[in-house]
């Protein structure tokens, strides 16, 4: 039986030829610093990924963005405004004319952001952000009042609204934009 | 004769210098104290493209070169605890993970007064915090360290406002487009961090610091403009183990210090980094003692200062650096 001794020396040498490519391919595939620490903790488990947002959640996402960058900007320069009021001229005048536009955009931006028309499963995201929107617009009318009557409690309890404006906005932007902050 | 008094003159002059050199000059260093020194996770970045991190360092297909075979790392993000008598001073706070900023992309954060409690100490213990830099992920969790003095430098914050003020929208962006920015200068300081900073600031608990300054006896902050973020500083600390310099991203590798690599190129001048790596080693003689923010080779035997590790709460790690005389150690 040739015939069928050559076939069994065919598949035995492509069996052996199998294992040894799977083999080669497993040496050689990329693969991250392992650390001691992470082979005896932290068994990888696959990170949670958002679900991929639908064409209606998409354009109310884009639609927010717009928003949503200068709000960002806003939001910090505010607090920078108090940074230099404390730290440097603390001059009541030159903060109010810093905070006067900031406090127009937010009350714009609340308006704007509670007209738009969001998908049902974006409802508890659209008022996480009018809700941020009202809160830094009503800090910013507390440090405006501030500079009128110089009463300082109201500058820490515009801190206290400013900080939870943020943490509503990180909410929102994790769902609409996760890994805007990257490892930096 | 008028020589020999002369000669004897001067030995009186000199011999009363050496008197009051030994009278207040050896108390004086006396004083200085003697810190203990310790390494907290506050979370890991998880699978980082290496060439992200370190340029010189990105993955080659096929490449058998040792710098150019890993593909992804994975970054703690290293909080100093240092102790220095009764003073309890943090070097960076990490940042803090509630019910957002779960898809960064990050693993095994736990808050810092409970990691802190792991350590033994009270987060309203903290008596002085020194940021390296304000980003998000390093000047987090102010709000939890009630009674700390906050350092910072003025320049960090001039910067900050610069950027957010140019005309350019994309150079002002916090976040330049939904998937994040890079690289543009006012990138990475969120509004969380920023009105934590503004919080210790508005209760008379912040320094605002231009360039050197030294917060203790031998406990001297350095100025490394431009080395990661334009006001980042450094923390040179005396220890028992000679000084070390905490760097936060100004040294986020141990490894790029070591051989002289870039890393964690955010707003940097790559020049004024290696500057920063070049002041480590001419204050503690070497790179062994340079205090890495992002080395991902932290609390393993590769990078030696901080291989005396643990495990500690939700698979974040920690290390017990250096020990004062007297002081116990709070490994398990």
């Amino acid at each position: 039986m040739p015939g069928g001794r050559s076939l069994l020396l065919a598949g035995v040498v492509a069996a052996l030829a199998a294992t040894a490519g799977a083999a080669w391919l497993h040496e050689m595939r990329p693969r991250s610093i392992m650390q001691p620490a992470d082979q005896t903790v932290s068994a990888r488990t696959e990170k949670p990924q958002p679900p991929a947002l639908t064409a209606d959640e998409e354009r109310f996402a884009t639609a927010l963005w717009a928003v949503h960058r200068e709000a960002t900007r806003l939001a910090v320069a505010m607090s920078f405004a108090g940074i230099s009021y404390q730290t440097e001229d603390r001059d009541a005048r030159a903060f109010a004319r810093r905070i006067e536009p900031m406090a127009k955009f937010f009350h714009d931006a609340e308006i704007q952001v509670r007209a738009m028309s969001a998908p049902p499963s974006m409802s508890t995201t659209q008022e996480h952000y009018v809700n941020a929107m009202a809160l830094y617009a009503n800090a910013a009318g507390e440090m405006l009042k501030f500079t009128e009557d110089g009463n300082s409690q109201r500058l820490g309890d515009a801190h206290r609204m400013d900080v939870l404006a943020s943490e509503d906005m990180l909410r929102v932007g994790e769902v609409l934009w996760p890994g805007q902050y990257k490892p930096h | 004769m008028r020589k020999r008094a002369l000669r004897i003159h001067l030995f009186v002059w000199t011999a009363a210098m050496a008197v009051l050199a030994c009278l207040f000059g050896a108390p004086a260093q006396a004083q200085q104290p003697v810190c203990s020194a310790w390494l907290i996770e506050s979370s890991r970045f998880m699978n980082v493209p290496f060439g992200a991190f370190m340029p010189d360092r990105a993955f080659v297909p096929g490449s058998t070169k040792p710098e150019n075979n890993i593909p992804t790392v994975d970054l703690p993000v290293n909080v100093g605890v240092i102790k220095c008598g009764n003073e309890l001073i943090l070097y960076d706070t990490g940042w803090k993970q509630q019910d957002y900023l779960k898809m960064t992309g990050s693993d095994h954060w736990a808050p810092l007064p409970d990691q802190l409690k792991v350590l033994g100490f009270n987060a309203a213990d903290v008596t002085k915090v020194v940021i390296g830099h304000a980003h998000w992920d390093h000047a987090g969790q102010l709000s939890d360290l009630p009674n700390a003095v906050l350092y910072v430098q003025r320049e960090e914050l001039k910067a900050i406002e610069w950027a957010l003020n140019y005309p350019e929208p994309h150079i002002r962006a916090i976040n330049s487009d939904p998937g994040g920015c890079n690289r543009t200068p006012a990138c990475g300081y969120m509004p969380l961090t920023i009105e934590e900073v503004y919080g210790k600031v508005l209760k008379g608990k912040a320094v605002i610091v231009d360039g050197e300054m030294e917060i203790l006896p031998g406990v001297r902050i350095h100025p490394a403009f431009r080395a990661h973020t334009a006001g980042s500083q450094l923390l040179e600390v005396p220890t028992s183990i000679g000084k070390l310099v905490f760097g936060s991203d100004a040294f986020s590798s141990y490894e790029g210090i070591r051989d002289w690599m870039t890393a964690n190129v955010q707003q940097t001048d790559t020049v004024q980094q290696f500057l920063a790596y070049e002041k480590c080693y001419k204050i503690t003689g070497g790179y062994n003692n340079c205090v890495a923010a992002h080395e991902p080779l932290s609390y393993t035997d590769k990078y030696p200062l901080t291989k005396n590790s643990w495990v500690a709460l939700n698979g974040g790690r920690m290390a017990e650096i250096t020990l004062a005389p007297g002081e116990k150690s709070r490994k398990p």
